[in-house]
């Protein structure tokens, strides 16, 4: 399965571990910014997250000239003028994204169009549409799990229209990633635990899918590595400032992989599932898992058992015979789950998230069909075969 | 430098190939989707009047389809009426030789950032599934195990002769050319 061809980019600079924050404003002047927005959502706020950040780039010599902190969970065009406007107001030069998947999705978003100018967002939609760098643009995740801070693409929904635009461009990678234990410390037992089995997932699917590369699989066996150490620890005791680190550079790690080599049919099936029952992207993925590794099980036996090494160590490798480290590698993540749920609840079937009706199960395989990550899948899925795995999923 | 002759004349010969291919393959998917109810489940859920076009980068050979109606295909040849709703366009000659070739699977130069795709993905990953089933059907089943990802356990021997005798046929019509596309 291994490729003989690969792409493999990632110019983004990641700044990480202890006092990363404060070296925020010496990398805004370094591009000569002088007036910066933070681009962020209340709960990040009400959190306390933001005062760390003004903290710091105060101290460093840089004045915040405007904060915009109120992006929803599913961030829209009118949400991503409002920024663009209050940027232009404020005379900002740069943007500070501030937050998890959405507020980094609306910074990009926001990013092309004080660039590029203009209040229409739609005209910059698709692929290779952007032409010219964009502003200076720098990231500070606050979730451990999506990996935004190193993907080029952005999603933002047309709430006129009902539909949802997708952006894709180098030019939307951040000038800076802000790496910063600080930020995931207070993070709730269940988004930890969501958001490490996202992460967990773009490094598996990166690491099993068609376009896997060495270089991505380099960062995939990585990331696995440090979520197999340090997720269930974290959980134990949530104040654990080296596990939080480990787990938050997991998730940038994975994310660098899994944005050279794509994801896969957990991710068809979970964008379907998201969009059908409004359940939080990580829980999808927990769900899917176990079931799309099954399903492609003949065709990734290598990598898969090459898997079992970086999430269970060294020596349950080693005692476990060639032809059985494909399965074990499944069985370590159904125990995974089984930790999770036992510790926070995370739901292990689509029944126990009480949010999925057996009704809808058709609905989802067919709109999971239509998901580009589908394509990356090894085993060809037809509509039959996704239905059947959705069933499995199910209790 | 002097360019030597046998090089233009391998480029021509390329070109000329995939030109040929995309006729050949424009002609199959029409065919394909009168005679094959599983093209059509999929072809189906296209909105009607739908152009789809293949095209190599930056000035290479172009195939344009239309989604009628009912799931039914026709091929436009190399020139669209309105503008065209999905393009899958190939970065380089050489990688779209390789993919008409059966050299490499459909799969595996989206993987490889073979081609770029204008459009919507929804319906990327639709036609996809189609040239796929185009690629079953109407090649020899050693070609068309290197062609697509898996060999359908559902093709049988007497479905795929049966099918590929159909589209084959109607291929040759359709290129001799006293066949209208629509009786
Ligand atoms: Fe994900």
């Amino acid at each position: 399965m291994s490729s003989r061809f690969f792409e493999f980019f990632c110019p983004v600079k990641v700044i990480a571990g202890k006092a990363a924050l404060e070296h925020l404003p010496w990398e805004m002047q370094g591009l000569s910014v002088k007036r910066p927005m933070i681009v962020t959502d209340k709960g990040i706020h009400q959190a306390g997250l933001l005062e760390p950040v003004l903290a710091a780039c105060r101290e460093g010599g840089v004045q915040i000239a405007a904060i915009f902190d109120d992006v929803p969970p599913d961030s829209s065009t009118s949400v991503v003028r409002e920024i663009a406007t209050l940027y232009r107001d404020k005379h900002c030069d740069a943007i500070i994204a501030l937050g998890g998947g959405s507020a980094i999705d609306t910074g990009k978003a926001a990013n092309i169009l004080v660039s590029m100018g203009g209040d229409d967002l739609e005209q910059y939609s698709g692929a290779g549409i952007l032409k010219h760098p964009l502003r200076p643009f720098f990231v500070i995740p606050t979730t451990a799990g999506t990996g935004s801070e190193v993907t080029s693409v952005a999603v933002i929904s047309d709430e006129q229209r009902g539909v949802k635009l997708p952006f894709t461009s180098s030019f939307l990678l951040p000038d800076a990633a802000i790496i910063d234990p600080r930020m995931t410390l207070t993070l709730p037992p269940h988004i930890t635990a969501a958001t490490a089995m996202d992460a967990l997932t773009h490094a598996t699917e990166a690491f099993i899918g068609l376009a896997k590369n060495p270089l991505s699989d380099a960062y995939a066996t990585a990331a696995i590595q440090k979520i197999g150490q340090w997720l269930l620890p974290v959980m134990n005791d949530p104040k654990n400032e080296e596990g939080r680190l480990e787990l938050a550079l997991a998730s940038t790690m994975a994310g660098i992989a899994f944005s050279n080599s794509m994801v896969g049919l957990v991710h068809a099936l979970g964008h379907a599932t998201g969009a059908k029952c409004h359940l939080p992207h990580g829980v999808c993925m927990s769900l899917y898992l176990p079931y799309a590794l099954e399903y492609n099980l003949e065709y990734i036996r290598e990598p898969l058992g090459e898997l079992l090494l970086h999430l269970e160590g060294p020596e349950r490798y080693a005692q476990t015979p060639t032809e059985q480290r494909a399965e074990s590698c499944i069985a370590a993540i159904r125990a995974l789950r089984d930790q999770l749920h036992q510790r926070c609840g995370l739901p292990r079937t689509l029944e126990e998230t009480g949010q999925v009706e057996f009704s809808q199960l058709e609905a989802i395989a067919q709109l999971a069909l239509d998901d580009g990550a589908i394509l990356f899948s090894p085993q060809e899925v037809s509509f039959e075969d996704a239905h059947a795995l959705v069933c499995r999923a199910w209790s | 430098m002097e360019i030597r002759p046998f090089q233009t004349l391998t480029l021509r010969a390329r070109r000329f190939y995939v030109g040929a291919m995309f006729q050949v393959m424009g002609r199959a998917l029409q065919a394909m989707t009168e005679v094959d109810g599983e093209a059509c489940r999929e072809t189906r859920q296209l909105p009607p009047g739908f152009l789809f076009e293949m095209r190599v980068l930056p000035s290479g050979p172009v195939m344009v389809v239309e989604h009628t109606k009912d799931g039914r295909l026709r091929f436009l040849g190399t020139d669209a009426p309105r503008p065209i709703n999905l393009s899958i366009q190939f970065k380089h000659m050489v990688h779209a030789f390789r993919v008409v070739s059966f050299q490499e699977k459909t799969a595996i130069a989206f993987a490889n950032e073979r081609m770029l795709v204008d459009g919507d993905i929804a319906y990327a990953v639709r036609m996809t599934r189609v040239l796929n089933r185009l690629e079953t059907f109407i090649l020899p089943r050693f070609l068309a195990v290197r062609a697509v990802k898996q060999y359908p356990r559902s093709l049988g021997f007497v479905e795929k002769t049966a099918g590929a005798a159909r589209i084959y046929l109607r291929v040759l019509r359709n290129l001799i050319g006293n066949e209208r596309p629509y009786e």
